[in-house]
């Protein structure tokens, strides 16, 4: 095993994973090109300057309002309010701005996570298969059964006395971990998928036979493969749960009032909208959709440019 | 084939007394941290301990160990397995036995998967095939933005809009010009009405399968794309069969595959859908009769009703498995 010639020949298997960079750089010249994805990524890149520095953009403190103010319409920029206030006579566009970051916040713990565990989950399965596999499948089956919202419905309202404190963190903990615990299943099944095509490739076999790990294999070899189709999932799955968490603070279960996210201003938005208050409905659904919108191109213009299948 | 079928059909069963269990766990343990539901059933008046005690009796949460944080309470659980057995799946607060309830919720929400599943096929096939077969002409970059944009539009979003903005108008244009009884005055209806239950259920059916319907676009076109680019599609051009020819027999029938294991994963999404579509428009559906039990904290209809529909999602998803292995051989490993 500790021949020279072995390895230069291993030497000259891990500078296969060239090409893989290649990709990755080729991607984002691809991307560079692309008008619709510099504008995503400036309003994502907006909408996370905004949730990381919220002070730059607004100078009034959310929660503080005064009653006599209410529903005053906007006053664009110049006026004291320029998004107006709402119900309470709190200045809309403040709101807005804090409430960008439990939402952003929200998304990135969500999908990190889950997507932590589902490939590592979904690599070892794929691998190892035989009874390792047989309980991960057993496991994503079951979690997949029962459809992420109907378990966040279930679980936060059973859990809706608990209170974790006011925290930026412990406000969003609740729905972050229902969130994770149902949507890690669908990285497992994909990287899983990938490396059940990729672990008996000739060039797997030939690491294996040249005596290289299992664990390296699996990171250096058969992990590479799947991590495009990953990271094109990322972006969109960042939308998707930022949708969900305007749908779980409609309900009234997910981020909870005092904390402001724009689940809530849509909320208390949609009662005054035939009232002749639409703009308290309309900042915030704007807001969500932007974002949405914008993760949801940069997500597909990924998944393009990562699949070399489509070339 | 007759294997494969026999031993999915076992892990169905094993996964559905996971799913059970999984559930049990999770309110049992809810219950541990948050107090007793049964308190639920006098609202806000104080029941005496002894009233208390007789309604715990009655829905079975009088064991000792809904007390103790951390015990898994498994011998409620087995009575409750022995219940199911034999059809009880519990009673409402109000004394309303579960299975009576879902019998009379479970048409309206059929209805509405009738109606969303041939909305996403309906969009899914048509869109998805044009933009495939149309790749990167101005209709692909069309049907892509519109697919985009429909994902940017959460349900919610869809039928806060339509409810709000355009349902009032509309259904009072509608009654004026037809009169109130007509078709039109009903499918605009912003509320669900049982004597009409298919006429105001088109409506949220359809924004319900259209708001599924992007993820359907892009399966569709990335499948047909990628059964395009296949040799055997190559060769079928080669020896000169008409381009209809092939995108019908070689293309439409090849990518069909992952579209049908995404109808598994999508009816699960869709079952979601339900609950919150059910929930705003008012309609009498399993989803409706879910999202008013979680206000009501009527524990046992809930369960009741996620282990049903936990048991119709494993059938399905035992019929997209079974499907997909008779389409691609490839795919029965052992």
């Amino acid at each position: 095993m500790s021949d020279p010639s072995v390895s230069a020949l291993i030497a000259e298997e891990t500078q296969s994973g060239v090409p893989s960079r290649s990709l990755w750089s080729e991607a984002f010249r691809t991307l560079r090109r692309r008008p619709d994805v510099i504008l995503a990524t400036i309003v994502a890149v907006f909408f996370l300057l905004v949730a990381l520095f919220p002070f730059l953009f607004t100078s009034k403190d959310p929660q503080r309002c005064d009653i006599a103010e209410s529903r005053l319409p906007p006053q664009w920029f110049g006026g004291e309010h320029p998004f107006g206030t709402n119900a309470y006579g709190c200045d809309v566009l403040a709101q807005l701005v804090h409430g960008t970051r439990p939402s952003l916040l929200l998304a990135f713990i969500v999908v990190g996570v889950s997507v932590l565990i589902g490939v590592t989950l979904g690599t070892v399965s794929g691998y190892y298969l035989g009874i390792v596999d047989a309980v991960v499948s057993r496991i994503v089956e079951v979690f997949l059964v029962i459809p992420l919202l109907l378990a966040a419905l279930l679980l936060l309202s059973l859990f809706r006395n608990i209170d974790l404190g006011d925290g930026p963190v412990s406000t969003i903990a609740q729905p972050a971990i229902v969130l994770t615990m149902f949507a890690w299943m669908g990285y497992t099944r994909y990287v899983r998928a990938s490396v059940l095509e990729t672990k008996n490739l000739d060039y797997v076999t030939a690491a294996r036979v040249l005596g290289a790990s299992d664990l390296r294999i699996m990171v250096r070899h058969v992990l590479p493969n799947a991590i495009g189709t990953v990271t094109a999932l990322v972006p969109t799955a960042i939308a998707a749960v930022i949708g969900t968490e305007a749908v779980l603070a409609f309900l009234g279960i997910g981020v909870r009032p005092p904390a402001v996210s724009w689940g809530i201003m849509i909320e208390e938005g949609s009662q005054w909208f035939t009232g002749g208050s639409e703009y308290l409905l309309l900042f915030p659904l704007g807001c969500l959709m932007a974002t949405v919108l914008a993760f949801v191109v940069i997500g597909d213009n990924l998944r393009d440019a990562l699949d070399p299948k489509l070339k | 084939m007759g294997r494969y079928i026999t031993r999915r059909v076992l892990q169905g069963f094993l996964t559905l007394f996971l799913v059970m269990f999984l559930l049990h766990l999770l309110t049992t343990l809810a219950i541990q941290l948050n107090g007793n539901p049964a308190q639920a059933f006098f609202g806000d008046r104080t029941p005496s301990p002894s009233q208390l005690a007789a309604v715990e009796t009655r829905y079975g949460l009088d064991d000792p160990c809904y007390d103790q944080l951390g015990n898994p309470c498994i011998g409620p659980f087995v009575e409750r397995l022995g219940d199911y057995a034999q059809g009880d799946f519990g009673e409402s607060l109000r004394g309303r036995p579960v299975t009576d309830i879902v019998s009379t919720a479970a048409p309206n929400t059929l209805r509405l998967f009738v109606v969303v599943t041939i909305t996403w096929l309906a969009i899914g096939m048509t869109l998805g095939g044009i933009a495939a077969r149309r790749r990167g002409k101005a209709s692909d970059h069309g049907i892509r933005g519109l697919s985009i944009l429909i994902d940017a539009l959460p349900i919610f979003v869809l039928l806060l809009v339509y409810k709000y903005i355009f349902s009032v108008p509309l259904s009072r244009w509608a009654k004026d010009t037809f009169g109130s009884d007509s078709l039109p005055a009903l499918l605009f209806k912003p509320s669900f009405s049982p004597q009409h239950a298919w006429a105001t259920l088109i409506v949220p059916g359809i924004l319900l399968g259209l708001a599924g319907s992007a993820a359907f676009i892009r399966l569709v076109r990335a499948a047909q794309l990628e059964t395009y680019n296949a040799d055997h599609v190559r060769t079928a051009r080669s020896k000169g069969l008409s381009e209809r020819h092939v995108s019908r027999h070689h293309v439409v029938r090849n990518s069909a595959i992952p579209v049908v294991t995404a109808v598994g994963i999508v009816f699960t999404e869709a079952l979601a859908g339900a609950v919150i579509t059910e929930g705003m428009m008012n309609i009498y559906g399993m989803g409706g009769v879910l999202w008013k039990a979680v206000q009501d904290s009527d524990v046992s209809v809930v369960i009741g009703v996620v282990t049903l529909l936990a048991a119709v999602t494993v059938v399905v998803m035992l019929v997209v498995d079974v499907v997909y292995a008779a389409l691609d051989p490839r795919i029965r490993y052992e």
